[in-house]
């Protein structure tokens, strides 16, 4: 496989991984040992839904294939431990850039507000800031890209979809209804 | 004349003409979106056409239809997050080429080699609907369980990297797909006594994650590189390039007509399939499958344009659905008034060959709409990053939402999300992980019927095997390609072709 | 700017919802349809439906809200607010999930909209089967144990309800129950010969029987129905059966319990107009549905009695997780 930035690459595509198969990348080890351990766990998870019961029991497939994990995961802890360090690579500035947290904790908090909140308002904060943080640029710029594009997702979503995302403080179907009114009034 | 008159009623009515082209229309956009399926907007679209005849209601539907299946290889090839999981192999191939600044090239192949599908499918379904449908009515809970081992030996061909990280990705995806209440017997799976786990985990949700939110993840490490420049100068493929993969993708839209005529099995599985036929049989590809391959393009485009011809041979014919969408059409024709069933065929001939035209029309304004309009979805790539990434993530969390209209599944889409970002930089392969969700309950429900059918014995259970053609054949398909793909097999082969070859 | 906006609609909103009841609805209603698109809880809820919504005058948006086999929409439903907004549109199940330990929720928490239309069951089989009506098939399997599979759609499906049926007056019979996940795939696998026989219900069979794909081995009710001449009920080779027949599944809109009687009132009084329709029970009938169009009391008592019936016969065949006794449901008849 080539790479156009020996140093850092991003395993972008997904036929291409982004790990290295001569080096052990920073946080790799750890990764591979928490694997393991959620795989064991798993195992015996599959194991208390119905035991060695029967062929047909319902645990007799996750069964195989957490064991199938739990070996899988073995081999490769036991081939990460032998690799030696990724030369020039540190966990902050490969693996997880401070951008890539303040993402990570973006949508934890999107996920938070979602409900009580409801979806426009949520979205729109969210789309705010990160658009605010990523571009750089004026918080005008962002209100007015956030607000366009998020106007747009809505009417696909919610008018022509009827998805019914969760409405929290935005009394949504009220105001619908209030055009649906209009529009039945002007016929 | 019978014949005749009903396949043309299409054209003969410019309103239905109008209905199939919106239809296709919007389909492609529908299918571009991850998140929004064919499945969603057909089931919309039977209240909306409530009132409607059934047939503009029908065109509009296979215009959807068509249309959604073609475009999830938009985004998957502009962006690396397939628009619906048909598209996942499309992604593989399709994306490394948009990087190189070809999607324009590729979004030209995919088009083309989408119509080939397309046409082969429908002809299938117009020639041979009840020979096909009586072959995979043959299909037994031990076929569809030998087909199920075959599409996880994929496992080997997804997994560009370290097959052993490939093959836990695709064990880790077997346990995801059992995740909840198992569909036969009720009882829990790693459920964890939580409430949120009793539904299972949408794997449509866990496909958003981990290509939409993991690259969009990704994405960050380069946010001030400028976009690359896409040339989309060259987008209709030159006729040598349609011919030199003619018989390619001849070879996998046959595929795709059987996988998407199995009632349990549909283009998901048909176009994964059709991509590891075509990594074993193309020997010399212009560059290696996982760089940008066309026949990776080939292959799973074909194949899943097929397969909607493919859906409709038991739908028409038995009454039975071939996928989701059919499932749904068929009570769109219930509601309209008929009767779908075996009897359709012969009660309403009429309607037959009426789908048939309407689908034979889609398949042209999909080609049509593929190959104009290529310029505006190419400026989606070229937008800045500091906008598309955030759309990307907004446009994630409402798609897993409106799969079941339920907030466990973002939470599953942004968990899964994180957890791909990982695993993609410790080089384990996604692919592989979404496939064995996809498999999982093709693999489990049809292994235990199969064993309860036989009573728990498993002597019985290969006697069966051997006693059925079809069975035998699956199983020797399975062993082979499992056998072919140990390095003991390598050793065996090399040593064999070694004295012979020079 | 944004807060002038948000506050604006919310005092319009506040005092639309001042308007109370009689305004109902003012604005779109959620209907919750428990099963996934293209079931025939999803086909017969989006058929009656917009015949519902031009009597009531409103909008009912319809999703489907699939898992945990309709337990999470019915919890969803459960514990939304009780303003006729959010209606639960669902077929009988919900009735067993607490004898079967899938939740601690059903339709007592609510208050039954309308029970649409009920269902006939019978029993099909594959065209192959050496035997042609009921009764052959019952010496059949007693003559092979353990040689004819039943299609089964898991623990508290008609096939259960209608195999423990049959085991209670029958005895006890030694088939293989094969589980499928609903019964369209299972008659498909009926078809095929991967199932012998198979209780379903009328209107999904119906077309496959017609043609010959499959035959019919008895109705599981106490006369002949017209849909299907010339197959006799089963209690015609069994009188036995008369104590549990008429039994089948049905379907039904219910709204959260609180709900204002006068909204109740309006819903039901729209899905009444809806079943009465001509185009929807022409459906129903050509699919051989029994249409009801009941509310109130009358649709109340049909649940209590139905659930009765059903979960009695279920821990009396040992096909349940705890005893309806634990949960209150009293014996028929007691």
């Amino acid at each position: 496989m080539r790479r156009p930035d020996p140093d850092h690459h991003d395993g972008t595509a997904d036929a291409t991984p982004g790990g290295c198969d001569d080096a052990r990348r920073p946080g790799e080890l750890a990764f591979v040992v928490l694997l393991l351990l959620a795989s064991l766990a798993l195992l015996w998870s599959a194991y208390g839904i119905s035991g060695f019961e029967a062929l047909s029991a319902p645990g007799s497939v996750p069964m195989a294939a957490t064991t199938a994990m739990v070996v899988t995961s073995m081999i490769v802890v036991l081939r990460t431990a032998r690799l030696p360090r990724s030369a020039g690579e540190t966990l902050r500035r490969d693996i997880l850039p401070g951008v890539v947290v303040i993402f990570v904790l973006l949508l934890i908090a999107y996920a938070l507000l979602l409900k009580p909140l409801g979806f426009l308002p949520t979205s729109g904060l969210f789309l705010m800031v990160s658009i605010r943080i990523l571009s750089g640029r004026g918080w005008g710029f962002a209100l007015t890209v956030s607000a366009g594009s998020l106007l747009a997702i809505w009417l696909i979503f919610r008018i022509v979809f009827t998805v019914l995302m969760p409405p929290g403080i935005v009394p949504e179907a009220e105001f619908i209804q209030i055009f649906r009114d209009l529009g039945a009034g002007g016929r | 004349m019978e014949v005749l008159t009903p396949l043309l009623t299409v054209f003969a009515e410019p309103q239905l003409l109008a209905l199939v082209a919106l239809g296709t229309f919007a389909g492609i956009y529908v299918g571009a979106i991850p998140g929004l399926s064919v499945t969603m907007a057909v089931s919309i679209l039977i209240s909306f056409t409530f009132t409607w005849d059934v047939y503009p209601a029908i065109s509009l539907m296979i215009g959807i239809y068509m249309g959604g299946v073609y475009g999830g290889a938009r985004t998957a090839i502009l962006l690396n997050i397939p628009g619906a999981p048909s598209a996942i192999a499309t992604a593989l191939d399709g994306y490394p080429m948009a990087r190189r600044g070809e999607a324009g090239t590729a979004i030209g192949v995919t088009t083309v080699m989408s119509c080939i599908g397309g046409f082969v499918g429908i002809g299938v379904l117009a020639l041979a609907a009840p020979l096909v449908s009586d072959f995979a009515l043959r299909f037994q809970p031990r076929d569809y369980m030998l087909l199920a081992l075959l599409g996880i030996l994929l496992v080997g061909s997804l997994s560009t990297g370290s097959l052993v990280k490939g093959i836990f990705a695709g064990a880790l995806g077997i346990a995801i797909g059992a995740v909840g209440r198992d569909p036969l017997t009720f009882t829990e799976r790693f459920t964890f006594d939580l409430q949120i786990l009793e539904g299972g985990i949408s794997f449509i949700a866990v496909m958003i994650g981990m290509f939409g939110v993991s690259e969009a993840l990704l994405q960050l490490h380069h946010v001030d590189k400028p976009a690359i420049r896409q040339k989309i100068d060259r987008i209709v493929p030159s006729l040598a390039t349609v011919r030199k993969h003619l018989p390619l993708s001849l070879q996998t839209s046959t595929i795709g007509v059987v996988i998407g005529a199995l009632p349990g099995t549909g283009g998901d599985i048909a176009a994964l399939m059709a991509y590891d036929h075509a990594k074993r049989v193309t020997k010399h590809p212009e560059r290696p499958f996982g760089d940008g391959a066309m026949e990776g393009l080939v292959a799973p485009e074909t194949a899943n344009n097929a397969a909607v011809g493919g859906a409709f041979i038991p739908m028409m014919t038995l009454g039975i659905p071939g996928d989701a969408v059919t499932a749904i059409m068929i009570g769109a024709l219930f509601i309209h008034g008929l009767n779908p069933g075996p009897m359709l065929m012969i009660d309403r001939p009429e309607m037959f060959w009426f789908i048939v035209g309407a689908l034979l029309t889609a398949n042209v304004f999909m080609l049509i709409f593929g190959l104009t309009g290529i310029k505006l979805f190419t400026r989606i790539v070229e937008m800045p990053r500091s906008v598309l990434i955030p759309l990307i993530l907004l446009l994630s969390i409402v798609g897993a939402y409106a799969v079941n209209n339920s907030i466990a599944d973002v939470y599953w889409m942004l968990g899964f999300g994180v957890f791909g970002y990982f695993l993609r930089h410790y080089g384990y392969p996604l692919g592989p992980v979404i496939l064995g969700v996809i498999l999982s309950r093709l693999l489990d429900d049809n292994w235990r019927r199969a064993i309860i059918s036989e009573r728990e014995d498993l002597g019985r259970f290969f006697a069966g095997i051997f006693s059925s053609p079809l069975s035998t054949v699956l199983f020797i398909g399975v062993v082979l390609i499992f056998v072919s793909q140990t390095p003991l097999w390598r050793r065996l082969k090399a040593r064999v072709l070694r004295p012979s070859g020079t | 700017m944004k807060h002038v906006i948000l506050s604006a609609v919310s005092v319009l909103a506040i005092g639309l919802g001042a308007a109370q009841a009689e305004d109902y609805p003012t604005k779109e209603i959620q209907g919750i349809i428990q099963w996934g698109a293209g079931g025939s809880t999803d086909t017969v809820m989006r058929s009656v439906t917009p015949h519902a919504e031009e009597a009531l005058g409103g909008t009912i948006v319809m999703q489907n809200m699939t898992g945990a086999v309709g337990a999470i929409a019915l919890n969803h439903v459960a514990s939304s607010d009780p303003d006729g907004y959010t209606l639960l549109m669902g077929a009988e199940n919900p009735l067993l999930y607490k004898v079967m330990g899938l939740g601690d929720k059903d339709y007592n928490d609510f208050v039954p909209v309308s029970i649409l239309a009920r269902g006939t069951p019978l029993v099909v089989a594959n065209v192959d089967a050496p035997f042609d009506d009921y009764a052959e098939m019952v010496a059949y399997v007693k003559a092979n144990p353990g040689e004819v599979r039943f299609g089964a759609t898991g623990p508290g499906g008609l096939p259960s309800v209608i195999t423990a049926m049959i085991n209670t007056v029958e005895g006890e019979l030694d088939v293989i129950a094969v589980p499928y996940d609903g019964d369209g795939p299972a008659l498909t696998a009926l078809q095929g010969g991967a199932v012998d026989v198979m209780p379903a219900v009328l209107g999904i069979a119906i077309e496959g029987i017609r043609a010959g794909t499959m035959k019919p081995l008895a109705v599981f009710d106490v006369a002949e129905t017209d849909k299907l001449p010339g197959v006799p009920p089963v209690t015609a080779f069994n009188p036995a059966f008369e104590t549990y027949l008429p039994w089948g599944p049905f379907f039904g809109v219910f709204a959260p319990k609180g709900t204002p009687d006068e909204v109740v009132a309006k819903l039901s009084d729209a899905y009444a107009q809806g079943v009465a329709n001509p185009e929807f029970v022409e459906l129903m009938e050509n699919r051989g549905f029994e249409l009801m169009g009941i509310s109130g009391q009358e649709a109340t008592d049909f649940l209590t009695k139905w659930q009765q019936g059903t979960t009695w016969l279920l821990q009396d065949g040992g096909h349940t997780k705890a005893s309806p006794e634990e949960f209150g449901i009293a014996r028929p008849g007691e």
